[in-house]
């Protein structure tokens, strides 16, 4: 911002620009530590949302009480009101416990890899990325746990000593997913709390009422930036990011051995655990961006969630898009070259057979549309991304139904061979666990900092002492006004 | 080594992080051990600049996980091999490959346990109250504001001496903290 | 704990390899001809049509090939991300991708005893000829060849260019060459993928016609990149230990190479873990002959070696931030996990060929020396005049400056 220039006014809020003698900006606006406080914090306390919020949180609140009606209608009936049924025994309920684990990788990915690669634009994002991943697998553990038919016995899938003596069998892939899926529900919740009690304190310290200051004063656990404090928070949190990364890899990859392990063809290959794992990042960072990109707008919060992060994270939905397209190529190649008539008839069904309306909203969902990300024009484009996410949310689902149900369909014996559709009920769950986890998604914007104000101060300018070194990659400044480079040439 | 138990100690609050850290570097030359710094952010060089040394934590942590590593395939053997052996799908009773996922999430598990634990138990956490609380001005340490904090029970604190060492460091205020 | 950091100076510092360059090619040349020359006399004396020779070859080529491919990803990669770490290290890692051209020539004899080495071109094998007539239209001699040739354009062309562009912009400084190998950096990582997948198919799960596996692309690129990092470790300390380069790699990027070398072995036991589970618990025949086969006649151990060697012991070492910032340290887990990388590769490869007979051959230790002497031949070839350093990459001041938080 030194010298005047007469080069035509660009946008203040792009920064993403690919020059690479040029920092990039992460906070944009010229915002110092008062007014980032001051922003996200005053969203938190608004003591009256706007209408929206309340219309969203009636609409929401609805679907979770249609949600939890199915489930008791279930429980006093049996899994029988789900459309399951010989030679299909695991439908929907198997398909969106799948799919919302998936979609729970994106948080822990931000907050756990991204942090470990020292992608500083993380700090604008991995708060909400967290939460969401929470709410995620709150609604994925729904499933399997309504699933198991007497729901009041679930308690045998835990190692809990029982009246028959009988312990749970830990040779089984479910079981598996019962310890991943609860250490990861764990580990992300320890995660989420403890990044966020420093701006639990700030909303301790801003509090104008006295239940608020209880509230916060309890949840801050009395914290007060103490530097000796920080210096082992900061170790913890390197350590729970350490831990987190082979945990996420591990949910994903034990979510896929349970159909791995079976013999059926079409679910036992060995590419699954990574597979799956590259899928639940890439459907994750779609469900992120599809709450974000409204989210930044309505509250304001274009200038710390910048064009620079939602591009990024676009990139890595094209990277991870491109994985399952490697993964589905693979698959498919090896069905033909392993030379098993079942497997290769298997993969053919797939995309010839009953199914194939399915594995192609698959295909072109998961494969074809994120390929639109090599544009920058569309990866800085926020209608244009917008659109593209939901399209990739669509294809994610469609892939664990084409996953689960077409190999149980049609497997060995043609005899045996069924179509499975679902019933109403089987609708009207899946629908209202999209209730659940937006309801919850509002309280959290409602009541908590929806970003990590402590950490996004830390990568603006003035937080870097001279003498001491800068912390590497990007980092806040003015932005820069430069000429768009030069186009290639070729 | 105590004046008066009804002191603290005192508080310095400096705008900005440059100015905190070069004061951090005077507090620990001059030889005070019980004081601290209090900031919004963690703020990178303080270790340094304040003396602090590594923490034990990593080492708790490991012993965590080797807990729950332990405990993981003791349980599964236990289980499924002595206290109730069944056979399941032509697996061995007590086979690794298939053992491997629950120890290693109980692993992660116990060791994240540790971590989030063990870092809140060294920091006297939680603490819901504090001498620091009292000030009005303190309320901005978790927003925009950086404090230090020396305390009245520090070998080297004196009431004059330790105020005029305090003046001199560049805080834009000064203020005596009640126990 | 960490001192206020001082930027490195440059000034002053040796970055070129001088007079150590025409040492290393006439070391490496005559190593490599030496080991080569002893390899053939003893692979005709086989009187086998020269098989035994050419299965030690594949292994050795296959060994250092995924050392070259490691290093594309390296270079690829830290474009991709813009990774700023890494620009002091780079110009090691595109002289070793370079080296994917000499492979190219080394894959020359390997595919004249194509017909020898590959059981389902040899017949050599217990496949039933139905399921090798079902793989013909892929597991072809002329198509075979055809992949190479495609698989060598790809990595050799694109390590080529990358080096290329770079070593200009040590004469250029300008700033667009960077973007320029960013914006291709995306394409360049999508046909590596697919290439390495398909040569790892021809190169190695062939040995078996009967078996596939299809995490098999992943786990041979896994193992590749632990290995490069490793060669990447030692290199920098060898080019240190001769006095180039010794400021403007310090500790901090040490730090790095440790970190990268432990993720990259929990990722390749990850990906064998997963491999071996799968195919364990489904315990489907034509899946399990080919682990039922390293775990008899002794190849067990050989298996047992890596689940220690390969993970569990590299990964305690590595473990702790001390040993990764200890040159002592991470020398000796580099060495060791190059050791590891060729022995994994061998347990591969071997049981393939001698299912009754874990024992090295001595022509497996005689192709290693003569691939290795003309590997570190044509990388001091490589390097030759120019600047062990991007010298003016723009990023290059930060990537001097770097600490680890």
């Amino acid at each position: 911002m030194s010298s005047p220039d007469l080069r035509p006014p660009i946008d203040p809020l792009d920064n993403t620009s690919d020059d690479p003698t040029q920092p990039t900006t992460l906070v944009l606006g010229g915002h110092d530590f008062t007014s980032v406080t001051d922003t996200v914090a005053s969203i938190a306390e608004n003591p009256n949302p706007p209408r929206a919020w309340y219309i969203a949180f009636a609409v929401t609140a609805s679907m979770t009480a249609m949600l939890f009606a199915m489930i008791a209608y279930l429980i006093v009936t049996g899994v029988g009101v789900w459309g399951l049924n010989n030679p299909v025994g695991w439908g929907w309920a198997i398909v969106n416990f799948v799919f919302w684990v998936g979609i729970g990788h994106a948080g822990t990915l931000i907050s756990a890899i991204l942090f470990l690669l020292r992608q500083r634009w993380r700090t604008s994002i991995n708060r909400f990325a967290e939460a969401m991943t929470i709410f995620a697998v709150i609604c994925a553990g729904i499933f399997p746990a309504i699933h198991v038919g007497r729901i009041w016995v679930v308690w045998w899938l835990f190692p809990i000593p029982n009246y028959q003596l009988v312990w749970p069998n830990f040779r089984s892939p479910l079981l598996w997913d019962v310890f991943a899926v609860g250490t990861y529900m764990t580990v992300s919740l320890l995660f989420w709390y403890t990044g966020m009690v420093p701006d639990l304190a700030t909303l301790r310290d801003r509090a104008q009422t006295k239940t608020r200051a209880i509230i916060f004063g309890i949840l801050a656990l009395g914290w007060r930036g103490s530097h000796r404090h920080w210096h082992r928070y900061e170790k913890a949190y390197l350590i729970l990011a350490g831990l987190a990364t082979p945990l996420v890899l591990s949910v994903h990859s034990v979510v896929s051995f349970d159909f791995a392990v079976a013999q059926l063809p079409g679910w036992h290959t060995t590419i699954f655990p990574p597979y799956f794992v590259a899928g639940a990042i890439f459907s994750g960072f779609s469900m992120v961006g599809t709450l974000l990109v409204p989210a930044r707008k309505w509250f304001g919060l274009k200038e710390f969630i910048t064009l620079h992060h939602l591009e990024n994270m676009n990139k890595i939905i094209l990277a991870t898009g491109s994985m399952v397209g490697f993964a589905y190529a693979t698959e498919f190649f090896i069905a033909w070259y392993g030379g098993n008539p079942a497997e290769s008839f298997a993969f053919v069904n797939r995309a010839f057979g009953p199914y194939a309306w399915a594995y192609w909203i698959m295909v072109s969902c998961n494969v074809i549309a994120p390929q639109f990300f090599w544009s920058k024009r569309v990866r800085t484009n926020t209608v244009a991304m917008w659109i593209l996410y939901i399209f990739v949310n669509i294809g994610m689902w469609f892939e664990r139904f084409v996953i689960t149900v077409t190999s149980l369909s049609r497997d060995f014996l043609p005899s045996s061979w069924g179509y499975y559709s679902p019933t109403i009920v089987d609708i009207l769950t899946f629908v209202g666990s999209f209730g659940l986890f937006f309801m919850l998604v509002l309280l959290f914007i409602r009541f908590l900092p929806m970003l990590a104000m402590a950490e996004v101060k830390t990568v603006m300018p003035v937080a870097h002492v001279s003498g001491e070194s800068k912390p590497i990659g990007d980092y806040h400044g003015d932005i820069h006004i430069l000429p768009k480079a030069p186009k290639e040439a070729t | 080594m105590s004046e008066g138990s009804k002191v603290y100690g005192i508080l310095l609050e400096f705008e900005d992080p440059q100015n905190l850290v070069v004061a951090c570097r005077k507090v620990r030359d001059a030889g005070y051990t019980r004081w601290d710094a209090h900031t919004p952010f963690p703020i990178h060089g303080m270790d340094a600049a304040m003396g602090i040394r590594g923490t034990r934590l990593p080492l708790l942590i490991l012993a965590g996980g080797l807990t729950g590593l332990a405990l993981a395939l003791l349980m599964q053997w236990w289980m499924n091999a002595v206290d109730y052996p069944f056979l399941i799908s032509g697996k061995p009773l007590f086979g690794l490959p298939a053992n491997i996922p629950v120890t290693f999430e109980l692993t992660v598990l116990f060791a994240a346990l540790t971590t989030f634990f063990g870092m809140w138990g060294l920091n006297g956490m939680p603490r819901l109250y504090h001498p620091v609380f009292k000030s009005a001005r303190f309320r901005r340490a978790t927003a925009d504001r950086f404090f230090i904090v020396i305390e009245s029970d520090d070998p080297l604190y004196q009431t004059e001496g330790t105020s005029d060492f305090a003046a001199s460091l560049g805080a834009v205020a000064v203020e005596e903290l009640e126990d | 704990m960490s001192q206020p950091h001082v930027m490195p100076s440059l000034e002053g510092e040796k970055l070129t390899l001088d007079e150590v360059g025409p040492r290393i090619l006439i070391g490496g040349s005559i190593l490599g001809v030496v080991g080569f020359a002893a390899a053939i006399a003893i692979g005709v004396g086989r009187n086998d049509h020269l098989a035994s020779l050419g299965w030690s070859y594949l292994l050795n080529f296959a060994y250092f090939l995924s050392l070259s491919l490691g290093a594309l990803f390296f270079v690829a990669v830290g474009h991709l991300t813009r990774a700023t770490w890494n620009v002091v290290s780079r110009r090691i890692g595109e002289v070793v991708a370079v080296n994917l051209v000499l492979m190219a020539v080394m894959a020359i004899p390997l595919m004249l005893m194509a017909s020898r080495v590959f059981p389902w071109a040899s017949g050599l094998t217990h496949a039933p000829e139905e399921l090798l007539e079902h793989k013909r239209p892929f597991l072809n001699l002329p198509f075979f060849y055809l992949r190479w040739v495609v698989y060598f354009a790809i990595w050799a062309g694109y390590a080529v260019w990358f080096w290329r562009q770079s070593v200009a912009q040590d004469r250029s400084g300008d700033p667009r060459i960077t973007m320029r190998m960013e914006s291709r950096a995306g394409l360049s990582l999508l046909l590596f993928a697919l290439s390495v997948n398909f040569a790892s198919f021809d190169l190695l799960m062939s040995l078996d016609p009967t078996w596939f596996s299809t995490i098999f692309g992943p786990y041979y690129f896994a193992a590749g990149v632990v290995g490069f990092f490793s060669l990447l470790t030692l290199l920098t300390f060898f080019l240190q230990s001769q006095g180039r380069l010794t400021r403007a790699i310090h500790v901090e990027h040490y730090h790095d190479y440790g970190k990268l070398m432990f993720a990259f072995v929990f990722f390749w036991a990850y990906l064998a873990f997963s491999q071996y589970m799968l195919i364990w618990y489904a315990n489907i025949p034509e899946e399990t002959a080919w682990l039922l086969r390293r775990e008899e006649n002794g190849w067990g151990w050989i298996g047992l070696v890596l689940v220690f060697g390969h993970f569990l012991v590299p990964f305690a070492g590595l473990l702790s931030r001390f040993t990764k910032r200890l040159r002592a340290t991470l020398f000796l887990w580099a060495l060791w996990i190059l050791v590891m990388h060729w022995i994994d590769l061998y347990w591969v490869v071997m049981p393939e060929i001698r299912p009754l007979d874990p024992g090295l051959d001595s022509l497996d230790l005689l192709c290693f020396l003569g691939f290795a002497g003309f590997y570190a031949a044509a990388l001091s070839r490589w390097a030759g005049a120019h600047s062990l350093l991007p010298e003016r990459d723009p990023r290059l001041q930060d990537a001097l400056a770097f600490e680890n938080a």
